[in-house]
Order: C-alpha cells, then sequence, then structure tokens
C-alpha cells in the first residue's frame, strides 16, 4: 500500500511518500518546506504568512515528494492529512489540497489528528511495541500524556494546564532576548551553563494527577532575570538556560515515569518538536530502563512536523467522506 | 473596581464572580506582563461559566473556543495577542468574527497588541503582581 501523507498544521509545508508492506513502513520520500527563516524575526509563527507561504509552497512539496519516491500519482493508494489541532489558516490549505487529490484521483482519505501521528512518528523504524504504552508527546503546542492500549486506541491521562513546554521554551528565549525557536537555542546555550545555578520550581512535580504546568515556572524565570543586574553576563544567560531546561526536562520525566509505573504499561514513547532535546531524550531513556520499561523515540529528523508521520497514522486510520473532512483547529484527544 | 487577590485560588474565585456578570457579547480585555495572572483569571472566568474543559493557554494557535451551557452564552472565546505582530494576524483566523457576538464572550489576552481593530465596546481588565509574587492588583469595571 502506498500512501501519501500532507501536513501543513503549523509553519512547515510537508509530504511524505510511504511504502507498507505485511505491516512494515518504508519512507519513499518526506520532504519538509520549513518557514521557520521567515518567522524568525517575530518571535514566532505568524498565521496570515505562514498561509500565504503554504499555499505557494504545497504543491511544489507533494510533486518533489512524489517524484522522489518514484511514485505516479495513479499509484497513490491513500491520501492521510492533518485535520487538527493547529493553526486554521495554516490546517487549511494541507486539507483543501489533500482532498482535491482525494476526489481527482478517488482514492480513500484519511483525517489525522496531528498528535497521534506525532505518536506514530515511532512506527516509522518498525519496532514492536508492547503494549499498553504511555506517550509523551511535547511540542510548541502540546504537552500531553497519551495511554494506548492498541495501535489505535489513545486516551488522554494527562495535560499541562497552562503553557506547552515548547511554549515555556519560546517564552523563556524571549525573556533573555536569544531569539526563535527557543528550544534550539535554550537546549545550545544550555550547554555551556550549570543546570543548578539558579534555583528554578518544578511545579505540579508532586502533585497526584499527571498534569504538567509551565506558566509558573516561566514566570519564576522572569522574576529572577529581574533580580539580577543588567545587562545580564554571557555565562548568567547560560546559567538561566541550562537551569531552566533542566527544570522542563526534570518535570517531563519524573511525571511521565510516575505515570509509567501507576498505570502499569509496558512501553513509554516520547514524540513531538521537544523530542529533539538532548537531555530529554537521554533522560528519559535512562529513566525508563532504570524501572525496566521498553523506551521508544522518534529518530531525529521525525521529531519535528513532517508527513512521514502522518502517512504513517493514515495506515492505521479508517477513511473518510472527502466533503467531510474540515480543518479543526482545537482538534482534541478525548 | 479594585480587587487584590493574594492566591491562585483567589484570583480563580474572582473570575468566576466576574463570569455571573456577563450576559453574552461582552469583550473582555486583559492587560498585564507575563505572569500577571491573565490565564489564572481567566480560568477562573471558564470555571465561572460551567466549563469543564482545561483552559490551556492560546499563545500557539493564537485562539482556543469552547463550547458554553448558559442561557444566553453559547461560546467562550479565548484569544492571546503575545505573538502578535500585526492586527491582521487576528483577522486572519478570523478571531474579529465573534467580537461582540451576543451568544459569545470574548477574552484577550495582550489587547494592546491589536488596539487598530478593538471594538469601542470592550471591559477592560488590567492585571499586575506586586513585589510578594503571589499578590496580584486587579482592576475592572464590569
Amino acid at each position: 500500500m502506498i500512501i501519501l501523507g500532507i501536513e501543513t498544521s503549523c509553519d512547515e509545508t510537508a509530504a511524505a511518500v510511504i511504502k507498507v508492506s505485511r505491516g512494515k513502513f518504508f519512507i519513499l520520500s518526506s520532504i519538509v518546506s520549513s518557514q521557520i527563516s521567515i518567522h524568525k524575526k517575530f518571535g514566532g509563527v505568524v498565521p496570515e504568512l505562514a498561509a500565504r507561504n503554504h499555499v505557494k509552497n504545497i504543491l511544489p512539496v507533494i510533486g518533489q515528494a512524489l517524484s522522489k519516491a518514484k511514485v505516479n500519482p495513479s499509484q497513490i493508494d491513500k491520501i492521510a492529512v492533518a485535520s487538527g489541532p493547529g493553526l486554521v489558516t495554516s490546517l487549511i490549505v494541507g486539507v483543501e489540497a489533500a482532498k482535491t487529490l482525494a476526489y481527482a484521483l478517488k482514492r480513500p482519505i484519511a483525517d489525522i489528528n496531528h498528535v497521534n501521528a506525532h505518536i506514530y512518528s515511532n512506527w516509522l523504524t518498525n519496532p514492536a511495541v508492547a503494549f499498553p504504552a504511555l506517550a509523551l508527546i511535547v511540542s510548541g503546542g502540546h504537552t500531553e500524556l497519551i495511554l494506548m492500549k492498541s495501535k489505535t486506541s489513545f486516551k488522554k491521562v494527562g495535560q499541562t494546564l497552562d503553557d506547552a513546554a515548547g511554549e515555556a521554551f519560546d517564552k523563556a528565549a524571549q525573556l533573555l532576548n536569544i531569539g526563535y525557536p527557543g528550544g534550539p537555542i535554550i537546549s545550545k546555550l544550555a550547554k555551556k551553563g550549570d543546570p543548578n545555578a539558579f534555583k528554578l520550581p518544578r511545579p505540579m512535580i508532586s502533585s497526584p494527577d499527571f498534569n504538567f504546568s509551565f506558566s509558573g515556572l516561566k514566570t519564576a524565570l522572569l522574576y529572577t532575570i529581574q533580580k539580577l543586574p543588567k545587562p545580564l553576563t554571557r555565562q548568567q544567560v547560560y546559567d538561566l538556560s541550562a537551569s531552566f531546561q533542566h527544570a522542563i526536562v526534570e518535570t517531563l520525566i519524573s511525571k511521565t515515569i510516575k505515570a509509567a509505573i501507576r498505570l502499569n504499561i509496558n512501553t513509554i514513547i516520547l514524540a513531538g518538536g521537544v523530542a529533539a532535546n538532548e537531555p530529554l531524550r537521554n533522560g528519559l531513556k535512562a529513566a525508563a530502563e532504570k524501572i525496566k520499561k521498553n523506551f521508544l523515540m522518534p529518530n531525529f529528523d521525525f521529531c519535528t512536523d513532517n508527513a512521514a508521520m502522518t502517512a504513517a497514522a493514515g495506515y492505521f486510520a479508517k477513511a473518510a467522506n472527502w466533503q467531510k473532512i474540515k480543518a479543526d483547529p482545537n482538534l482534541e484527544i478525548k | 473596581m479594585n480587587m487584590i487577590t493574594k492566591s491562585t485560588k483567589e484570583t480563580i474565585n474572582l473570575g468566576k464572580k466576574l463570569a455571573k456578570k456577563l450576559h453574552g457579547g461582552e469583550i473582555l480585555a486583559l492587560s498585564g506582563n507575563l505572569g500577571a495572572g491573565k490565564t489564572t483569571l481567566i480560568k477562573g472566568i471558564a470555571a465561572g461559566l460551567g466549563i469543564k474543559k482545561i483552559i490551556t493557554s492560546p499563545t500557539f494557535v493564537l485562539m482556543k473556543v469552547y463550547k458554553v451551557k448558559h442561557k444566553n452564552i453559547k461560546k467562550l472565546v479565548h484569544i492571546d495577542c503575545y505573538r502578535i505582530k500585526k492586527p491582521s494576524d487576528i483577522i486572519a483566523i478570523g478571531a474579529t468574527e465573534y467580537f461582540g457576538k451576543k451568544d459569545t464572550v470574548t477574552v484577550i489576552e495582550w489587547p494592546e497588541k491589536i488596539k487598530k481593530i478593538l471594538p469601542r465596546q470592550i471591559l477592560k481588565i488590567k492585571l499586575e503582581y506586586k513585589k510578594n509574587n503571589q499578590t496580584r492588583k486587579i482592576i475592572y469595571n464590569i
């Protein structure tokens, strides 16, 4: 089965072709046209700009994905598109392109939840997954713990009560005046800093539920910066970055492990843009090993938004009537 | 009106009280720095309107829409202009279509970023934090 995946939920225009044969996934192509450089100067994704660039990019990106995969449109068996959650102006571009293709090619189309698709980025390397599994999805818009009893069952067991982890990184980077996107920059500067130099809170780390909160951490960072003489020295910026990153990573790991033990799961899965964060990757892996749970994380290239994960999700998803598929910016996992 | 709240819980309770005064069609503009308690107050307003869903930051998607079970109010629209550079971005995502709708309450964080397109009839709420991190001063006229 050959699946075309399309993904435009935020600032990346992405298309990918995957082949699934006897349940095994083969990535034939995965094209991601990122707009980060365009949005950099705004400190975040600008919806109007994003939409305009998606419109400009979507057809060339799909064309490139097909030609790189050496696949004719007529060979596509199924189309999968991320229909939400995300920025509505961005989502619409991918959704409408996918619907048009499905209608023109007379092929089944499946609408995909972008958050689920992140989890399926782990399936691209064909691991054997022992269920039940617990997935930690961390990105600019999400911080969620999802319990999976099977390949296609998703239940939200925890989430952030305010800011997403990636958003906290972005806001911290803005407070430190070091640029966008915050995660990779803070991570880089943190390497030269001392993670214990500044005392920052670990919000909700001992709350009985599996929820997170990062808004107070951002505020604590703000207070810490305000108390320091200006301008900050370079070393102070490194130390603040390291301390902030440490607080987020430690909180994410601690709550995920707690949930994994309490829910008695077999596999811990990491996914989402923040899954590219090295201390989180290494830390969660070590913590999972310590409690003897299997651990999965996507290859570095498939952490951030891509369409191969959307196509992988499309393999498991039921086809829908194209006329009923709509971009839904607030789409949720129940 | 001038209120001092001394904890997250008190800020949420104030939000609940404010919600009782809403009839639908209101636009609340919440000004205040990062960490001033805007999202917390909105959590209270949402709870006061009977919303059970968790109110999370809309910074990334800019706007979140919640269904409300209430006599007149059917929707709570939560808009965050923190990342916005131009008011046209807020128009692009369709947010302005909710402004002033009779069955909708719209709450806007960082309204000063979209001053040019804000309707004249808005209810301003200002939040400030005091030296003691837990204390907030909240000024409103609802």
